[in-house]
């Protein structure tokens, strides 16, 4: 793994950032937060599948800007937040906005083109989504939210195996250099 | 101070937006939960969307359903039919055994109710060539004992006679064939005449009087007297009657279906057929003693008389109303007393 991520292998200037057609960015978080909704129509298999989280990642780890990861997974937090029925707006928010922002940290240092690598991005940060979840409901909101359980351990892994092919799928929407 | 802001402007941001959704959830839990106005316009945003999105799921469910979906159906729908086929073929034959179980049921029924007569049950094979003659094959024939002039009846009535027998068949001339006769007379009169064929499909009772008062749906039962039937079975009743000369012209509506026979009894004997327990045998045939029930209203009488069937045991349940009441003399009309043909 640490092999496929190349750590080191790039100095920050010689990464390749990504551009995206106008409103790509927009319409596919728009579009990953109307599936979330809509398909829990169809049953409960789509909550094991967290797409704004995947959105999140995918756009911060690609763009590799920080500040516009940071911000991405904030509106994309606080949009999940107020769709839900009764999530205090923000504890989404705070999530995404670390989880943008450190996937933007850390896209800018690895390598995440490889699917293998793209796997493990999407597994540690998806329970690192949920640990951030669970203290803020813990400390702020006097909940009790488990950090870890087998639930999510599958769910990460259903969700990490369906980011990387959704992850290729968003690649195709990149502007060619 | 700012030019460390600038040199971690991106960590500096990321602390501001979190410091600032924490002050927000701090702000929602002392007020109970009510940042209204951020879900109005999450919502007013998605909604939009999700209608896109519903609509477009429907219609490619739709589109999938008639027509992506349906690529198997033509084959489906051939092997459906083909299935339905065989089991339209099943059926009818089911139904078939199902008939002629209970046709041999009717017959074994009659036969228990019976236990003293010697009766054959055959089964119809054939029939004549010639439509104006109306006779019948069975196969049964001289192996199984029979001989000519022995009587052919269903449970329901008399059927005919046997006129020809051969090894294995013999040939069965029924009651409306011109050259048949049955010794017969009125179950309630007890007048007596013959029945014979007179080439339409309902036999002519004759050497009854003019004066001699019938009415359709008078019972007309075997008399004994031509020693080919026993007595008191059931032929038919009169369907029409006018007068002729010198005796009436009735036409008798037989009570065995001649056109539709498929099973008979072959009686071996011409031994008088009594039930085995009245009650229990009048019930085995369909039959019922014309007993008023206890508690019913005599005044029901006015009911028809039961269709009959088999063996007339009581001829009073088959009298209409107007002929309840015991008959005068005026009424005892002499019968013809018929030279009964020897058949």
């Amino acid at each position: 793994m640490a092999s496929m991520m190349n750590y080191g292998m790039h100095s920050e200037p010689n990464i390749e950032v990504h551009k995206f057609y106008g409103g790509t960015v927009l319409g596919t978080c728009l579009l990953a937060l109307v599936f979330q909704t809509f398909l829990h129509k169809y049953g409960r298999w789509s909550e094991l599948i967290d797409l704004p989280l995947l959105v999140t990642i995918y756009f911060g780890v690609s763009r590799r800007n920080p500040v516009s990861g940071l911000f991405l997974g904030a509106g994309i937090g606080i949009l999940q937040d107020a769709l839900s029925h009764d999530n205090p707006i923000g504890m989404y928010g705070i999530a995404k906005t670390i989880v943008g922002y450190l996937a933007s940290s850390v896209g800018a240092r690895i390598d995440t083109e490889h699917p293998l690598s793209r796997f493990g991005l999407i597994f540690l940060f998806f329970h690192f989504h949920q640990a951030i979840l669970a203290l803020t409901q813990r400390v702020l909101l006097n909940h009790s939210a488990p950090l870890f359980t087998f639930h999510l351990f599958v769910d990460s892994l259903v969700t990490a195996a369906f980011g990387v092919i959704l992850f290729a799928l968003l690649d195709r929407l990149r502007r060619s250099s | 101070m700012i030019d460390t802001f600038s040199r971690h402007r991106p960590l500096t941001l990321l602390a501001i937006v979190v410091l600032a959704q924490v002050l927000l959830l701090a702000f929602q839990i002392k007020r109970e939960n009510n940042v209204r106005l951020v879900r109005y316009w999450a919502v007013e945003l998605m909604t939009p969307l999700e209608r896109v999105g519903t609509w477009t799921f429907s219609h490619v469910g739709g589109v999938w359903g008639g027509y992506v979906g349906l690529r198997n159906t033509r084959a489906e729908n051939e092997r459906l039919h083909g299935e339905l086929d065989k089991l339209r073929l099943r059926n009818n034959e089911l139904e078939s055994r199902s008939a002629e179980a209970q046709r041999l049921s009717t017959l074994l029924n009659f036969h228990d109710a019976h236990p003293e007569a010697q009766m054959l049950a055959a089964q119809v094979i054939g029939a004549s060539a010639d439509p104006t003659s109306h006779t019948l094959f069975i196969n049964r024939g001289e192996r199984d004992r029979l001989r000519r002039n022995m009587g052919v009846i269903t449970p329901d009535g008399v059927v005919g006679k046997i006129v020809e027998v051969f090894p294995s068949t013999a040939q069965v001339l029924l009651i409306n064939d011109k050259d048949s006769g049955v010794g017969a007379l009125f179950a309630v009169s007890r007048t007596h005449g013959v029945v014979r064929g007179s080439g339409d499909p309902e036999p002519h009772m004759e050497y009854v009087i003019n004066e001699e008062k019938l009415q359709p749906g008078d019972v007309v039962v075997t008399s004994g007297e031509d020693r080919i039937f026993p007595k008191d079975l059931l032929i038919g009743t009169v369907e029409t009657t006018k007068p002729g000369n010198p005796f009436q012209i009735i036409s008798v509506q037989p009570a065995a279906r001649l056109d539709r026979l498929e099973d008979v009894i072959v009686l071996l004997s011409q031994q008088e057929l009594t039930p085995k327990k009245t009650e229990q045998n009048l019930e085995a045939t369909g039959m019922t003693t014309g007993a008023t029930p206890a508690g019913s209203d005599p005044s029901q009488a006015s009911v028809p008389a039961p269709k009959p069937t088999g063996i007339v045991t009581d001829p009073n349940k088959f009298k209409s109303p107007a002929r309840l009441q015991p008959a005068t003399p005026a009424e005892k009309t002499p019968t013809a007393n018929p030279a009964v043909p020897r058949q």
